[in-house]
Order: structure tokens, then sequence, then C-alpha cells
């Protein structure tokens, strides 16, 4: 492979395209592809299938060919609600899985750089933060304050917006006042049933390095779970 | 998905090219059965034996460093490993997880 396709692999990962990177497993020649582009080459001939291969978000080899197609769709992205203790620790499990994270936090104090070094950073309130947030149904919701002023509009804005996870920390008592109010703002019953809380898998722990693996882990779980 | 991800390995072999070091890409093109790493698993390996990423859960690691870096040293293009249980030689290996994998290494140039 060319070391100019690497590069050009890097550069499209960092603009959040999405796309594939080709191969004749006999030649050693690689392309990339990127969707409503063609291709040049012998691998025109495979046109149709690479595309078909993308959007069932498939990599592997054409069948009864030589020609490997390895797919790279954006990550998952994780909006963390709230920048306490455990969210630096969700945060450090959250990047060697490969996933982009946000951090909303109106409270200056607590979601600062320093605190947060190399991550992205909204001091604002969730309703207006959101405004600056693409989201769709590749993106998770973890709120953490167990404040509802800050908390529920986040929460109201991820069951409307069709994420594949929702989770709210707090105790079961906490988690039932949160459901019954957002119940009394119009909710369904089914719809606030999708909220993971109190948030996590069971795992025991108490210490914010273990309730953030629980977190962490429970995402992975849903990730899977709904093939996102 | 190895632990590494492809921007962490593409970055790195980005890294030892730039120190004129020769560096060949094994990527997991194909698998069969119980594979620990699923398809698109990556390492790079420099021509004097350090590599990054992995293609398995171990087993067939050191083969592939051997085969990646006699494939810098023979000047060969690519070529394409498959490490079958039912391979005597795999066994050696030690792919005792019961898959079968394929892998495809290509010097980066």
């Amino acid at each position: 492979m060319k070391i100019e396709i690497i590069r050009e692999t890097l550069k499209n990962k960092s603009l959040k395209k999405e796309f594939a990177l080709i191969t004749n497993l006999i030649s050693g020649d690689s392309e990339i592809f990127i969707p409503g582009r063609n291709l040049t080459g012998m691998f025109s001939k495979y046109f149709d299938e690479i595309e078909k291969k993308f959007h069932s978000n498939k990599s592997g080899i054409i069948e009864n060919s030589e020609i490997f197609v390895q797919i790279f769709k954006n990550p998952i992205k994780v909006i963390i609600v709230g920048a306490g203790d455990i969210s630096m620790y969700l945060i450090d499990f959250a990047k060697n899985l490969n996933f982009e994270i946000i951090i909303v936090d109106p409270r200056g104090s607590f979601a600062s750089k320093e605190r947060f070094p190399d991550t992205k950073i909204i001091n604002k309130w969730p309703n207006e933060a959101f405004n600056e947030i693409e989201t769709n149904s590749k993106t998770a919701l973890v709120t953490l304050t167990h404040d509802p002023k800050i908390d529920d509009s986040a929460l109201q804005y991820a069951l409307k917006n069709n994420f594949f996870y929702i989770g709210a920390l707090g105790s079961k008592k906490t988690h039932e006042k949160r459901c019954f109010r957002l119940i009394e703002a119009g909710f369904k019953k089914s719809d606030v049933e999708i909220i993971n809380g109190p948030i996590g898998i069971k795992l025991g722990g108490k210490s914010p390095s273990e309730i953030a693996l629980s977190i962490i882990s429970q995402i992975v779980s849903e990730k899977y779970k709904n093939k996102v | 998905m190895s632990n590494f991800t492809e921007k962490k390995i593409f970055e790195e072999a980005d890294n030892w090219l730039k120190k004129n070091k020769r560096v060949s890409l094994a990527t997991v093109v194909q698998t069969w059965g119980s594979s620990p790493l699923g398809v698109g698993s990556r390492m790079i390996v420099s021509e004097d034996g350090n590599f990054l990423g992995s293609v398995s859960g171990g087993c067939v690691e050191a083969k592939v460093v051997e085969e990646c870096i006699s494939l810098i040293k023979n000047k060969k293009v690519c070529k394409k490993i498959d490490f079958k249980v039912s391979n005597e030689n795999a066994w050696e290996i030690g792919l005792a997880c019961g898959g079968d994998i394929s892998i495809y290494i290509e010097e980066i140039k």
C-alpha cells in the first residue's frame, strides 16, 4: 500500500468522512472509495459490490474476487452531561474504545480545560448545547449531575431524538422521581422506560472508576444489541 | 477490532516511514469460526521487528511478524497467508481458538 493512501485515510477520519479502503489482494493496489464518487482502473468493475458492502457496513472480501473492502464509519458519539469524577474515568475508557466524547456542563468550574484536557467541552445548559451537537441513532447520552435542572432537559432531548442509549445516574428513588417528572412533561411511560436508571450494569462497585466501568460496559452492550 | 485503532496504527506507520524505516502492514481480511479478532484488524511491523497492533489474540503474531520481515527483505509486494486449524503448522503456531483466519501482508511505500 502506498503511504499516500494511509495519509488520505487518516485525513478522511479526522474530517469525519465515511469511506472505504479497497485493496486488490493480488496486485497490492489500493484506493479510497467515497460514496457518490467513481473508482478508477480495475476497481471500477466492482463498484456495485463495493457500494453494497458500504451500505450494509460489512467489511470483507467481495465474493469470487480478490478485492478486500474495509469500511470506515464514524464512531459512536457519547454525550456526557456533568463534568465530575465519574466523567474523567468514563473519558479514559471511552477513548480506548474509540468513542467520540462531548462533555456538557454549565458549571464552568467543573467542565474546565484543566480538568478535561483534549476533550470537547460545551460550557452551556444542555438545551443550548444541543444546538451545537449533531445527533443521530449512533448517539448515546449519559447524565451524571442528578440535578433535575441540568439533567432533565438533556434526557428530554435524547428521548425525542432517537438516541441508541440513554442512561441517568441516581438511586432507584431518584430515578422514580425523574420518570414521574418526564411523564408529567408529556412523555409516555414506555418512552421513559428506555432510560437506563439507575445507570450501568451491576458490578457491585461504588467508586467513581467502578461506576464509570459499569456505565461504559452498558453502552458497549447496547451498541451491539442495537447493531449501532 | 484490535485495541489499537487504525488511527494509532496508521499514524505510527507514517512516523516509522518518516524515520526511513521499512514497514509492512498486516490485515485480517477473512475469518471463519471463532477467530479472536475481526476482519479489518491490523498490525504494522518494521524491518527491525518492532510491531504495533494485533491480528489475533496473540496466537499468530510471531509468525506474522516473521512473514512481514521476510516480505520486506525479499522485496515482495504482498502476500496472503491462511492460518487454518486443520493445518498442522497452525497448531504449532497455536491458533487454539478453533477458528481460521486469512491475513494479508504488504509493504507500505
